[in-house]
């Protein structure tokens, strides 16, 4: 029994990384109709820029909100090539995300090699009803639950937020009042950014990062955000969590190497249930 | 892509077959002309033209983008490897690549095709994932150590050197053009064009869209499956990580470059990355250079080439040097 | 006097096709001025033009004062409230107060919480006009008021819309379909055939005119469009 509640918060911590990435994805595609394929690079670019501020000694927080700063600006530079030129149809921003996935490997690999890097996160031992699991993981649900608060809240209830939603919606009833779709789709890459680093900088104290950690972290941030079409963030919430959890169920009783076969195949699944019932999924091109 | 890929046919057909003939005769010349470890370039570039020829035509003619055409490479690899190693003649394995690959691309073609654009591209990603990590814990497909021992090519009781294979990989590339070529002049590939421009137009004309894109998709799987099992025979050496997510990219990356929908394309692709790399791969392992410069180089050039070639040449090399070249007369 | 709106020798093409050959018209400041014509005739091109939505391959468009656009189709938000699509008319500005948006038009205060995508097409047009209004124009520029619309409700539609003119510095350009009712509603009116400006004059002028008639307004003689 505590063995189960172990895992169970083990694997909400790991699903909230999972479900970080997804809203980020989530967040850029619901403005832009692009699917960002350089989401994981966010996460691994600022744990490692993390690594390396805490090694010159600024302490915790400081670190993290650098790493933060650097997943978002690393989205909006991405965004200015994806979507920066009129006319740039989705599909071809999708294949540009991809080249920009590359292209993060050889600067990390340029600036901090191809070694896995780690930093420590909240060090000590937690004890949830009789189960004992890394206090770092009850940091990781801290953190994560009142960011998807304040994203809610964001985008419902300030001005900027429903501009962005509006986008989302009804892009040319946004032009027509005057929404620059362009500079909106922008603030969305960064926003992605940010939540994609924010995803790394929580989970590199529990899980190593190496420069293509980006493939493991993208697959999953998909397949949990294509639970809700790619346009519903609490939904890919639920969907992160829920893959963070039955993976580490899967490990913890003794499926270790099968964790990532999980996420394939529910994403797999969920794709072709979701094109057999609504006829073959339009072309993303428009 | 951006807007539907025109077809790129050969004008003056006389001067293009002389073209052909003249860059058959070369490259047929050259390999006994390189030194050995420009011979291994020489090789392992047809070998991945040839896969990008059936990436081409995926993306050039049904419009779809696989980012796990790897997975069809390692398939027919293991498929050729794995016979061999257990004695059955080296020519039987390779003949079973092909075959191997492209049932697989039936089975998995078959839920998968339903599927467009985006969810298309991660549904191949994982499905190469799943097979990776399938083949890392097959311990009779050698783990993910690998598979070792794989004899060499034997062709009517004379085993292939490495001058062999490169004129096996030359016969291998050879194959798969024609096949393209034949396929694009052919209805089924007319009304494929017609598909990725337009689907509900191809639809309304009553084409069997599904089954054609089926047939290039498993055409596609089958070439890289026989290239696959060239590569096995060569290198003599298998593992899960000869076949990573990144190789799939470089074939995007190398159809990308050359041109969608051209038959030169893929080949021309295939060239100037793997030169280009393999020039930045001497520079990188110069002395004095540290030992991250070959993969950051290597990386930097797919990430810069893809991206340019996307954004400013939408329609590769091939057909924009063709522009520039006609700009005169 | 200078006009609200001055447009000079405008020509759009799209892919070689001109979708407006040399168009001028002006609308007058504080009146209400027609553009009527046919499906295809042009008129969807020049409100994309005066919106600066699309860009014209020549010709000038002037513009006093802040314009606001009532789209075709009303392009509602559809999954947020009234109220959340009337303040993004307001994006461009400062003030996004809907008060006085709902003492202009009443009928939208009893539904400002529901989601747009639930209402009437005769509720969405009037959420349409009042997120124009937001935007607190000296223009307003309506495409297509009245299409799809029962006539009970353009009547209650015409009635806002001639006590906004009334209470309000606004110019309007009306685009319709519905020659009668825009030349009952407007002052002024152009007729736009194929891209061109063929009549333009007092709306009553026009109203009597034999060609307007036949093609227009029902008349006797029918004219293909």
């Amino acid at each position: 029994m505590s063995d189960l509640i172990g895992y169970l918060i083990t694997g909400l911590g790991i699903g909230a990384g999972f479900a970080l990435v997804a809203s980020g994805l989530v967040a850029i595609y619901r403005v832009t109709r692009v699917v960002n394929f350089a989401q994981g690079g966010f996460a691994v670019l600022a744990a490692l820029l993390t690594s390396t501020l805490l090694a010159a000694g600024l302490p915790h927080g400081v670190a993290e909100l650098g790493g933060v700063a650097l997943g978002a600006l690393a989205g909006l530079i991405v965004g200015v090539v994806a979507i920066g030129r009129p006319g740039t149809s989705p599909g071809t921003s999708l294949i540009v995300t991809l080249g920009l996935g590359v292209l993060a490997y050889a600067v990390e690999v340029l600036i901090w090699g191809d070694q896995p890097r780690s930093f420590p996160g909240l060090t000590g031992v937690a004890e949830v009803a009789g189960a004992r699991l890394p206090a770092h993981y009850l940091l990781i649900l801290a953190v994560t639950a009142p960011v998807f608060a304040l994203m809610a809240w964001f985008f419902a209830r300030t001005d900027l937020g429903r501009a962005l939603t509006a986008c989302a919606s009804n892009r040319y009833a946004a032009q027509v009042v005057g929404i620059d779709v362009r500079r909106m789709g922008l603030l969305a890459f960064t926003i992605g950014g940010a939540l994609g680093g924010l995803a790394g900088v929580l989970t590199t104290p529990v899980q190593q990062v190496t420069f293509d950690s980006d493939v493991t972290l993208i697959v999953n941030g998909f397949a949990a955000a294509v639970l809700g079409g790619l346009t519903r963030p609490m939904i890919a919430l639920a969907g992160g969590l829920l893959l963070g959890v039955t993976q580490t169920l899967v490990a913890g009783y003794g499926g270790g190497a099968y964790q990532m076969e999980v996420a394939l195949v529910l994403m797999l699944t969920v794709m072709i249930v979701q094109a057999a019932r609504t006829g073959p999924v339009p072309e993303t091109a428009r | 892509m951006s807007g539907p890929v025109p077809p790129a046919r050969g004008r003056g057909g006389t001067v293009n077959r002389w073209a052909i003939a003249v860059v058959a005769v070369l490259t047929l010349a050259l390999p006994p002309l390189l030194p050995e470890r420009h011979l291994a370039t020489f090789v392992l570039l047809l070998l991945a033209a040839t896969v990008t020829v059936g990436v081409s035509l995926l993306m050039g003619y049904a419009g779809q983008v696989s980012l796990g055409q790897a997975s069809f490479y390692a398939i027919g690899a293991y498929a050729a490897a794995l016979p061999a190693v257990h004695g059955v003649p080296s020519l039987l394995g390779l003949a079973l690549a092909p075959v191997a690959a492209a049932v697989a691309a039936v089975l998995l073609g078959a839920p998968l095709l339903r599927l467009r654009g985006h969810h298309l591209a991660f549904a191949t990603l994982a499905v190469q994932l799943i097979l990776l990590s399938l083949l890392a814990q097959a311990d009779w497909a050698g783990g993910a150590i690998g598979l070792q021992g794989i004899p060499r090519l034997t062709v009517l009781g004379v085993e292939l050197r490495d001058l062999g294979y490169a004129y096996a990989a030359w016969l291998v590339l050879a194959a798969a053009l024609l096949i393209a070529r034949n396929i694009v002049d052919s209805r089924p590939g007319r009304a494929l064009r017609a598909a990725a421009t337009s689907e509900t137009a191809a639809a309304a004309s009553g084409v069997a869209i599904g089954r054609h894109r089926l047939a290039v998709f498993t055409l596609s799987a089958a070439m890289a499956g026989l290239a696959g099992g060239v590569y096995a025979f060569y290198l003599g050496y298998l593992s899960p990580g000869s076949f990573p997510v990144l190789l799939s990219i470089e074939f995007v990356v190398m159809a990308v470059v050359g041109g969608l929908g051209t038959i030169a394309g893929p080949v021309v692709g295939a060239t100037v990355i793997i030169l280009l790399v393999q020039v930045l791969n001497t520079l990188g392992t110069q002395p004095g250079m540290p030992d991250y410069a070959p993969s950051v180089l290597s990386y930097a050039v797919y990430a810069v080439l893809l991206i340019v070639c996307v954004l400013y040449l939408p329609r590769g090399l091939v057909p924009a040097l063709r522009r520039t070249g006609r700009r005169p007369s | 006097m200078t006009g609200a709106v001055q447009i000079d020798n405008l020509t759009v093409r799209y892919a070689g096709a001109t979708a407006l050959d040399d168009v001028t018209l002006a609308v007058a400041e504080n009146e209400m001025t027609a553009l009527i014509g046919a499906n295809g005739a042009g008129k969807s091109t020049l409100v994309k033009a005066l919106c600066g939505l699309i860009r014209p391959d020549s010709g000038t468009i002037t513009v006093h004062g802040r314009l606001a656009h009532v789209p075709e189709g009303r392009e509602m938000f559809p999954d947020m409230t009234v109220d959340d699509n009337l303040r993004l008319g307001a994006w461009r500005r400062r003030r996004r107060d809907t008060a006085p948006i709902y003492d202009l038009l009443p009928d939208l205060a009893a539904i400002r919480s529901r989601r747009a995508g639930t209402l009437s097409g005769g509720q969405q047009q009037m959420v349409a006009i009042g997120r124009a209004l937001m935007a607190d124009p000296e223009v307003l520029v309506i495409d297509e008021l009245s299409l799809g619309l029962a006539p009970m409700i353009v009547t209650s539609l015409v009635g806002h819309l001639r006590n906004l003119h009334a209470t309000r510095n606004l110019s309007v350009l009306l685009i319709e379909q519905n020659a009668r009712l825009a030349l009952d509603l407007c002052r002024h009116a152009y007729v736009l055939e194929s891209g061109r400006i063929v009549l333009h004059g007092p709306a009553a002028t026009l109203a009597r005119d034999p060609r307007v008639t036949a093609a227009y307004l029902g008349g006797h003689v029918t004219v293909t469009p």
